[in-house]
């Protein structure tokens, strides 16, 4: 009779699906998986070492280019680490733009991971242009504030490099009057697709217990129907002064984790709108004046997470009392968020892995360093 | 569960696994200055636990205290004191302040038993551990490189790590 | 399900379908009916931030983005046309806090003391390697380095990409166009920082090479204040100083000669003391008077060589010889008066502030006994000024022999 044999095929590491250099030995039986074994490395630049040589300071733009989709979350996790490390207190209203360029980060960074979701199913980059064209519109606020457009290197130590231009608010503002329609249609033009059902119900599920044993965080958890938010469990600069909901799934597969970033959008605009209204009232300037950016702090460690779009970010700083890092590690959630890729994968077919890989949302700068 | 600090952690772990817990001995963060004075020493406030029962530690803080979840294992390699310390950061899904376990193992022979087994997440974060610094996880079930080639030789984040170039580079230059 | 935190809930999100919509392919159209209203809405521009539809292209290369002012791309150098200065002093702040480590620079040095200006002489920045993260313009003390708009830097020639300082200098009044609030917060520093470091920068060095025309007339203007100055004690000052060239009027050249014998004379008679230092309590009184001498004479070479500061003759030159006598007579007469008062302390030489104009020690410079130094630029007057010196010192020294034999 027909017998099938194992197949051991490479996805990647050049593959178009696979969020950047990222290769899986999968081990198929027909189309179905039986094994996966992610291996990781082909963007790795060495970031930790080249911390342990640069300054505190200089070590800011590198950090940009860790989570290159997101700068302003990996800033502002490096910032935290430093001023927890050195005492540097951080005044209002620099803590007001740091929460209003990460809540903007999140927002862009789901657009363009939904994008990148359903294009890796096949429907051709309509959501992906979609979301970018409002990505364009944010990434032109962070242009006018830090200067550029993804590398923003806009925080230092006690705040942000400079104040919000006199005409970012208007346009702030005019982007919320248009970011509910916008999500709107992000969401309907696929929630009830039944193409998108069939490929994103039930693929990919990882149960309640398994997600938390497997430490994976951010919407993957949430997916999960954890509703760990490093926002609400552990909150850090201003973020206890907003309101704002933690949307969580049930199942746990590819589909919920679709539906929570779409609510977590909705959530972020939340707390812009609110950040709009406190922040004229907000004290201080857009930087701690007595802060200095060539700081030696004490020996000692410190870490610091935030909750960035892709799960806890955390830097973990060991200093020696000099200008330099001793130890500088970035725990970076794509990382370990990718763990369980394996167990999510097994049982399901050939075609749900990139699926899979996408609803996970990677960036490989993140997950090599 | 009630959230804890490091004190009263340390205190119910000397009740409850009496041995596991030890002294946080100072450490010289960098090698002592030829002249001039010496850098303050490093004394930690976290828990240091002996390395062979890493694995007890951590199920405690698991079943009995709640910190189910496993978030960072980091590895900083203290040169001047000859030894490496692995950094465990469990958090609680509650909220609230993590608990940090430290466990310190010599350089020149650097084993720790692995928590793989019951926390699947570590796989990843021991495989860096050990591809970058050489720490050997026992009872892991896929102990290889993973951002180096598999054939690399040496322990690039180590401190005594050439920078200025090795056998892969400067070779043939 | 909502379960109910702090300042929010945990909302579980609903899937699937809802009732309305279990007729198969309903879903799909509903997504349809999104890119259709997008589709005709397409047919018209994009208005703004709270648009969602039209469209958003920009037909580049023949429209191009407005780029904000904080935009930073790579950086370049600033220079004031006005007085044709680059504003970069060379501190190396730039090159220390730069994360790739891609400038480099080398100090403008003196040409004739060796020691390093305010100015950069060698500025190199490699362009491919820049990450265009503005530190560089961030600690720049001076504002002389800014970041640049540019960003259409693509070219098949690897090499143009390590540009030098020739190709980054740009003029302020280009900055302050791209970006004006920036420039205007720090313009009135930056511009009182390099009217100090003008005054400390001999020559024309610190003036952007491609001002060449700023360059020649800021020469001129330097040697026609030395020429006036020189014109004081040389009967052949030159009509016209030489429009162009770098080398020296045989005057300012004679000047240095001068000076330089004198110094080595010092040196010789002094040990192995530097004869610019200020004399040591060690040396006898009649080395150090020779040393001071020497001192005098190339402080009033240099003073010829720039524009002094105050020339108080421009007048029609008297007869050199006239001016040494009449030098001399003044220095012995202040000797005298010297030796009579016999105090060593350093007192201001209102001896030297009647003298003809070409050596004012307009900065004072101490002297125990009260008599200026070389004249001008002529070896002849140089030579009666030394004279006159000597003279005057071995006057002292015998007055203070008497008195008190530590001269100060």
């Amino acid at each position: 009779m027909f017998k099938t044999e194992e197949l051991q095929i490479n996805i990647g590491p050049q593959h178009p699906s696979t969020h950047g250099v990222f290769r899986m030995l999968v081990t198929v039986d027909g189309e179905t998986i039986i094994d996966l074994k992610p291996v990781f490395g082909y963007l790795h630049r060495n970031h930790e070492q080249i911390a342990e040589q640069n300054t505190y300071l200089q070590n800011m733009p590198y950090t940009d280019r860790l989570d290159y989709f997101n700068s302003m979350a990996n800033n502002q996790a490096y910032a935290m680490a430093v001023e927890k490390l050195a005492g540097i207190e951080v005044p209002e209203r620099a803590e007001y733009i740091r929460v209003l360029m990460v809540e903007l980060t999140r927002i862009l960074n789901h657009a363009g991971a939904l994008g990148f979701l359903i294009n890796d199913m096949g429907m051709w980059q309509t959501q992906l242009a979609f979301g970018m064209r409002e990505r364009e519109k944010i990434l032109d606020l962070f242009e006018m504030a830090s200067g550029a457009r993804m590398m923003c290197n806009y925080f230092r130590f006690g705040g942000v490099v400079r104040d919000l231009p006199p005409e970012f608010m208007p346009k702030l503002k005019e982007l919320l009057v248009a970011m509910p329609a916008f999500v709107d249609e992000l969401e309907r033009l696929l929630r009830e697709n039944e193409i998108l059902m069939q490929r994103a119900e039930g693929i990919g599920v990882l149960p309640k217990e398994l997600a938390l044993a497997y430490s994976v965080t951010g919407p993957v958890l949430r997916g999960s129907g954890v509703p760990y938010d490093i926002r609400k469990a552990e909150p850090y600069s201003v973020y206890d002064r907003f309101d704002f909901d933690i949307p969580v799934g049930s199942v746990g597969d590819v589909y919920d984790r679709f539906l929570v970033r779409i609510e977590e959008m909705r959530q972020s605009k939340r707390i812009i709108e609110q950040i709009v209204e406190q922040l004229p009232d907000a004290r201080g300037g857009h930087i701690n004046p007595k802060a200095r950016q060539n700081v030696r702090p004490p020996v000692g460690d410190a870490y610091a997470r935030i909750e960035s779009p892709k799960g806890e970010l955390g830097f973990y700083l060991v200093s020696d009392g000099s200008a330099k890092p001793y130890r500088y590690k970035v725990r970076a959630p794509s990382f370990i968020n990718l763990a369980p890729l394996g167990d999510m994968c097994r049982g399901y077919k050939v075609a749900d892995v990139v699926v899979i890989l996408g609803s996970i949302d990677i960036v490989m700068g993140e997950v090599d360093r | 569960m009630p959230r804890l600090s490091p004190e009263e952690l340390r205190e119910r772990m000397a009740r409850d696994l009496p041995g596991a817990v030890l002294e946080a001995t100072p450490l010289r963060v960098a090698p002592p200055p030829a002249h001039g004075p010496q850098p303050a020493p490093f004394v930690t406030t976290d828990t240091v636990v002996a390395a062979e029962r890493i694995v007890e530690a951590a199920l405690y803080l698991r079943d009995t205290l709640g910190y189910a979840f496993l978030s960072d294992i980091a590895v900083v390699d203290y040169l001047a004191d000859g030894v490496f310390e692995l950094v465990y950061r469990f958090y609680t899904i509650e909220g609230g302040d993590g608990l940090v376990l430290k466990v310190r193992v010599p350089r020149e022979a650097p084993e720790v038993p692995s928590l793989t087994p019951y926390w699947p997440g570590a796989n990843l974060h021991e495989r860096e551990a050990f591809d970058l610094f050489g720490i050997i996880f026992t009872d892991h079930p896929y102990l290889r490189r993973i951002y180096m080639w598999d054939e690399f030789e040496g322990w690039p984040m180590r401190k005594d790590f050439p920078k200025q170039g090795d056998k892969y580079i400067g070779a043939d230059e | 399900m909502t379960v109910k935190i702090e300042r929010g809930q945990i909302v579980t999100v609903e899937r699937g379908q809802r009732a309305a919509r279990r007729i198969p392919g309903l879903g799909l159209l509903d997504g349809m009916a999104v890119v259709w209203k997008h589709w005709a809405g397409s047919f018209r521009k994009n208005q703004g931030f709270n648009d969602i539809h039209g469209v958003f292209t920009f037909e580049y290369p023949e429209e191009r983005p407005k780029l904000p002012e904080a935009y930073r791309n790579m950086p370049i150098l600033l220079y004031d046309e006005e007085t044709g200065h680059e504003l970069c002093t060379s501190c190396f702040q730039c090159e220390r806090i730069c994360p790739p480590q891609v400038i480099h620079m080398t100090q403008a040095k003196d040409p004739a003391t060796g020691k390093p200006v305010p100015a950069v002489a060698e500025f190199v920045i490699e362009y491919d390697a820049c990450m265009s993260c503005g530190f560089c313009a961030e600690v720049c003390p001076f504002d002389a380095i800014k970041m640049d708009h540019e960003f259409e830097l693509s070219t098949s020639d690897h090499q143009k990409l390590t540009v030098f300082k020739e190709q980054l200098n740009r003029p302020i009044s280009y900055y302050e166009r791209i970006a004006p609030t920036m420039w205007a917060e720090v313009r009135e520093g930056a511009m009182k920082k390099l009217q100090g470091n003008i005054k400390r920068r001999p020559d024309v060095i610190g003036m952007a090479p491609n001002l060449a025309e700023k360059i020649a007339a800021r020469r001129r203007e330097l040697e026609a204040a030395a020429a006036a100055a020189a014109a004081a004690a040389a009967p052949e000052a030159p009509a016209a100083a030489p429009a162009e060239g770098r080398k020296l009027t045989p005057e300012e050249k004679a000047a240095k000669l001068a000076a330089i014998k004198a110094a080595n004379a010092a040196k010789k008679g002094g040990g192995a003391t530097a004869p610019d230092t200020p004399a040591t309590e060690a040396a006898p009184a009649d080395e150090k008077a020779a040393r001071l001498a020497a001192i005098r004479a190339r402080n009033a070479a240099k003073q010829a060589g720039e524009a002094p500061a105050a020339a108080p003759a421009p007048e029609a030159a008297p007869a050199d010889e006239k001016a040494a006598r009449l030098a001399a007579i003044r220095a012995k007469n202040a000797a005298k008066k010297a030796a009579e008062g016999a105090d060593g302390a350093p007192e201001a030489t209102n001896v030297s502030a009647p003298e003809p104009a070409p050596a004012p020690p307009a900065d004072g410079r101490p002297a125990p006994s009260g008599e200026a130094a070389g004249t001008g630029a002529a070896p002849a007057d140089e030579k009666a000024a030394r004279l006159a010196a000597i003279r005057a010192k071995n006057a002292a020294k015998k007055a203070a022999e008497g008195h008190d034999p530590e001269g100060s």
